[in-house]
């Protein structure tokens, strides 16, 4: 078992825990907002780590050209889909623990009512900052 | 290759961590944040299965799959405002 082989290993648990921390998250959290969170950020970087230690694995030229291209289109593009999945859940009107303000109202098209305003309407608070 | 063991069965755990989370999830929004999730797992899953069985093809259907996962979210995003913009 050679250097390359034990840092691939390595990897490849890190990465998986990522993952697990993750998947705990999604288990865990109260708040769909919560969730979006775990995922967009666990997501882009398990992948990345299980693929580079699946090339300390298989080390060859071809493979380091594709796991670049992996890594680079990845990370531009798992971020951006987990947040159109988080402005979605915002435009559908999920309802949110711990409500407070709404910061949103004014900024997304399409959606002039606050978040939950339903349930929490007397603790909503509109700032207007201009 | 005991790591790949390893990575294997706690990615399999986080697999049905979000399976779970896509069955009971309270709102929509849940389940489709869950499917991203699950998507995740399943592209890691088959980097792992890949070089397990030593495979030369692994990395090509890893990039296909990272390049298609992305419409993937975005689809369940479309999907979850029924169009809506």
């Amino acid at each position: 078992m050679d250097l390359l082989s034990i840092v691939g290993n390595i990897t490849i648990v890190t990465g998986a825990l990522v993952f697990a921390t993750a998947a705990l998250g999604v288990l865990r959290f109260p708040d769909a907002y919560m969730r979006v969170s775990a995922v967009g950020t666990a997501g882009g970087v398990g992948i990345v780590l299980i693929v580079a230690g699946a090339l300390a694995l298989q080390p060859s030229i071809p493979n380091v050209v594709k796991v670049a291209l992996v890594v680079i289109v990845h990370l531009a593009s798992s971020a951006v889909g987990t947040m159109a999945i988080a402005r979605a859940t915002y435009i559908t009107r999920t309802p949110l623990e711990h409500f407070e303000f709404d910061e949103l109202a004014d900024a997304t098209p399409g959606s002039s009512t606050p978040v939950n305003s339903h349930r929490s309407g007397d603790r909503c608070e509109r700032h207007d900052y201009d | 290759m005991i790591g790949v063991d390893v990575g294997i069965v706690i990615i399999g755990l986080a697999c049905l961590a979000s399976a779970y989370r896509v069955l009971r999830g309270p709102t929509q929004a849940d389940r489709a944040v869950a499917g991203d999730l699950l998507l995740f797992g399943f592209v890691g899953l088959i980097a792992l299965f890949g070089i397990r069985a030593a495979n030369e093809y692994t990395f090509d259907i890893v990039l296909v799959a990272a390049l298609v996962g992305f419409l993937s979210a975005l689809s369940l995003a479309r999907a979850l405002t029924r169009g809506k913009r």
